[in-house]
């Protein structure tokens, strides 16, 4: 069985246009692929900062797996939230991306998208909030129904990650 | 002589928190600490220590300059938990309290060599406008009673903070054994991997009358 040992931190995002922001974020596997420490979902802190100045989250990762196989590939799901005055949350980007698949230190960075609605919608969204949003996380991940969605940019959530490979020369697979 | 193979790898981790900008403020010094997993043991070094009092520089830079050295060196055989180095930095308001300035937070540099990190901070906010107003009237603003908290990845959510300021450490990150262990962490290897056979030596000779540019 060969590891892989991902460690890093969601440092922060920037390019949204609110200021109070949190990010749900979710470590997808594929079927050949087991947990064995670590936490496979969270969510970070409520950063609020200055708008236009980076968003700090600061949230550590440090997850163990084990692979029988490099199909279904580790990857990472986010969400990324809003907070208005009055606290209430949501949602104003989704995102996916890959973990590297080269052992070292990356910096990564995740473009997002929300759903884009009716004009009336974006309008009643810009000055209530709401707005319409994802009943499931399967739109983000699978590339089959995404055709049906109309969607606008949102900000990029930075990440910074180390992955340490263990035995993968050993079964002759190189990274 | 026979070779034993290892079963702990060492990590040995020196390097020194630089400077930090924060506006607002004077007066700063921080602590650090580093925080483990089960499996880390510490072998020589200091996990906690305090700083100087640093004043914010008188020129355009604007710094505060600590140039605090860290030297720490690590046993585990596993990296899972990998060392953190959590940073608090305290500051003196206008009546002469000590209040909280910033925390951050990262991960020890995975590669060997000479890493740079440039982190932001942030302090925790009043969860309502009553505590905001008790906590201006008091001097008493809201801080973590244990900032190992920031290296964890439970119980964030709770959490609603504020950003700004900033801060600069340089690490020089050294491992014992780790390839030896199977482990790859993207660092070009001298040693080679156990029980690999030797690279071939291949001698190149120059023919005459030709140069190497």
């Amino acid at each position: 069985m060969a590891e892989v040992h991902v460690v890093g931190q969601i440092t922060g995002a920037s390019g949204f246009p609110d200021s109070s922001l949190l990010c749900k974020w979710l470590l997808q596997l594929g079927g050949g692929w087991r947990l064995v420490e670590g936490l496979a979902e969270g969510q970070t802190q409520a950063d609020r900062s200055e708008v236009g100045e980076e968003i700090v989250w600061c949230h550590p990762l440090d997850i163990h797996l084990s692979t029988r196989g490099i199909q279904g590939w580790p990857r990472l799901l986010l969400q990324v939230y809003r907070q208005d005055a009055l606290s209430r949350v949501d949602v104003c980007g989704y995102g996916i991306i890959h973990i590297p698949t080269h052992p070292g230190h990356h910096t990564l960075h995740c473009h997002t998208w929300r759903p884009v609605g009716t004009f009336s919608e974006e309008f009643r969204r810009a000055f209530l909030g709401g707005g319409p949003q994802l009943l499931s996380t399967e739109f983000i991940h699978s590339s089959l129904e995404r055709y049906r969605l109309s969607t606008i940019a949102s900000g990029t959530v930075h990440l910074d990650i180390g992955v340490i490979l263990r035995e993968f020369d050993k079964y002759g697979i190189a990274t | 002589m026979s070779v034993s193979s290892p079963s702990v790898f060492l990590l040995s981790v020196s390097g020194q928190v630089e400077a930090g900008r924060f506006m607002g403020g004077d007066n700063l010094h921080f602590n650090y600490c580093f925080t483990a997993g089960q499996d880390w043991e510490v072998v020589s070094g200091l996990e906690e220590c305090v700083s100087q009092t640093a004043c914010c520089s008188d020129d355009e830079r604007q710094l505060f300059v600590w140039n605090f050295p860290i030297d720490i060196t690590y046993k585990s055989t596993n990296p899972f938990g990998w060392p953190q180095i959590i940073l608090s930095v305290y500051g003196t308001d206008f009546f002469g309290n000590i209040v909280i300035v910033g925390y951050a937070a990262c991960h020890v540099p995975l590669t060997p060599g000479t890493h740079t990190r440039r982190l932001k901070t942030f302090v925790p906010e009043s969860a309502s406008t009553i505590q905001k107003l008790m906590s201006w009237l008091t001097g008493r603003r809201p801080e973590f009673l244990n900032p190992k908290i920031i290296a964890q990845g439970r119980g964030r959510e709770v959490t609603r903070v504020r950003s700004h300021g900033e801060i600069t450490i340089t690490f020089n990150v050294m491992m014992k054994d780790f390839a030896k262990l199977g482990y790859d962490c993207g660092a070009p290897s001298k040693v080679p991997y156990l029980g690999a056979p030797p690279p071939p030596q291949t001698v190149t000779v120059p023919r005459e009358g030709q140069s190497d540019a």
